[in-house]
């Protein structure tokens, strides 16, 4: 099944986020007017872009060492093709991407290049102030790690700003106390950071104490509200 | 007067309990529906055309203020259902109606991804102030390029976060109960 949206609305660090959470195989088509790439995905990794003249060709290709073959394309050349059509192309909006899951037969040796999670902290860098506002929308949220972020982080280069923040990451330092141990770094530097970790499931949302239950609010009123809401 | 009589009409004349649950939802993701659906009264609304361009295309009208629908419980208690305007201009009106609220469901329009952040940030916006079980109602979902909500709960990064992501059509009275219930368990689960 295919989605669909708009670069400019949905930038890459959260099309990248749902490819990595999903963890399966398929291809991410961008339109942009200049160019249309195709990235294959492999395992919830970008492993190859393509830039492609007609989409139907995408579609009918779908044996990847083949795909290699026939583009004379060498293992080496690899980093080079996704340094040029997919890091150079982060900060570019005006494109419509298409992300189908499926269909695409690999090997099972094809090597990960740039992890996902890398390529989304490099996105989450060139997001625009107001883009970043849309995510880190509160300076109360909390943050923690997530159960395989040490693993993660093992294979990534981060800037000196996001190590500062994997630093003061504790579940208990609110946006703002961050924002704040990190005076004089610009506030947009830090919640990029916050944002690229965040998509790239290194940190996740903590909620600030615990849900209290409602005055007057009885498990036995609770029990016949479900019943009438079933009754309806 | 039998005295079951004169107590149900003792009740009938007690104010009720007003049990309040929020619908909350970016522009346009189907709030005013969803409570027109399952609401037992003809709801009350504060629409007005739609001014901005964008919005414009998108509907005529929309809600500036809130929705209120009502389902009665018994003869003390009834389930009141706000919904708040969608456009993030109208955020006071957040905090007024989710005082007290019992719990909330945020309807998305899974056909527009372009919304889905606007639901992160009422999420942020009600878990920081608020904090209340909620469900995301992945409404739209008999629209062909519909978001799967499966999908839709990893663009929200709701994977690591107890809030449940269900699919919504706000036209379709059992698909709106579902995620009442939804709600209702989530609520039952934290209190329970």
């Amino acid at each position: 099944m295919g989605l669909s949206g708009n670069l400019k609305n949905f930038p890459f660090p959260d099309i990248l986020q749902v490819i990595a959470k999903e963890k399966k195989n398929g291809i991410l088509l961008v339109e942009w007017k200049d160019l249309i790439v195709a990235y294959y995905i492999k395992n919830g990794h970008i492993i190859f872009a393509r830039p492609v003249d007609k989409i139907t060709r995408i579609y009918t290709e779908r044996n990847f060492p083949e795909i290699l073959k026939k583009l004379r394309v060498k293992p080496e050349n690899i980093p080079k093709i996704l340094e040029k059509y997919l890091l150079q192309r982060l900060g570019a909006r005006e494109g419509i991407f298409s992300l189908i899951f499926g269909f695409v037969r690999y090997k099972s040796d094809e090597p990960i290049t740039i992890p996902i999670e890398q390529v989304i902290l490099e996105a989450s860098r060139q997001l625009t102030p107001m883009e970043v506002r849309r995510k880190i929308s509160d300076e109360m949220l909390t943050f923690t790690f997530t159960e395989d972020a040490k693993e993660k982080l093992k294979n990534l280069k981060l800037t000196p700003v996001e190590q500062k923040v994997v630093e003061l990451i504790d579940g208990k330092r609110t946006v703002a106390d961050i924002r704040k141990a990190l005076f004089p770094t610009p506030e947009i530097d830090v919640d990029r950071a916050l944002y690229g970790l965040w998509s790239a499931g290194i940190i996740k949302r903590v909620r600030r104490g615990k849900r209290h239950k409602p005055e007057g609010l009885s498990l036995d009123l609770l029990k016949r509200i479900i019943e009438k809401v079933k009754d309806l | 007067m039998a005295t079951n009589e004169k107590d149900k009409q003792k009740n009938s004349n007690k104010p009720k309990k007003r049990i309040k649950i929020l619908i909350s939802g970016p522009f346009a993701a189907g709030k005013t529906q969803f409570i027109k659906t399952i609401s037992e009264i003809e709801p009350l609304t504060t629409e007005k055309q739609t001014t901005a361009g964008k919005e414009k295309s998108v509907k005529s009208h929309t809600t500036v203020a809130m929705d209120f629908g009502k389902i009665t419980i018994d003869d003390e208690h009834e389930l009141y259902l706000f919904g708040t305007p969608g456009q993030s201009r109208f955020d006071f009106m957040w905090d007024i109606l989710g005082k007290g609220a019992l719990g909330i469901i945020i309807l998305v329009d899974s056909t527009n991804p372009e919304t889905f952040h606007e639901a992160r940030q009422i999420i942020n916006y009600f878990e920081s102030r608020y904090p209340v079980p909620m469900v995301i109602g992945a409404n739209k979902q008999d629209l062909p390029n519909a978001w799967p909500p499966e999908m839709i709960k990893a663009a929200l990064n709701l994977d690591t976060e107890d809030i449940p992501v269900v699919p919504v059509v706000a036209t379709d009275k059992e698909s709106v109960k579902k995620a009442l219930l939804t709600l209702l368990e989530q609520i039952y689960k934290e209190f329970g």
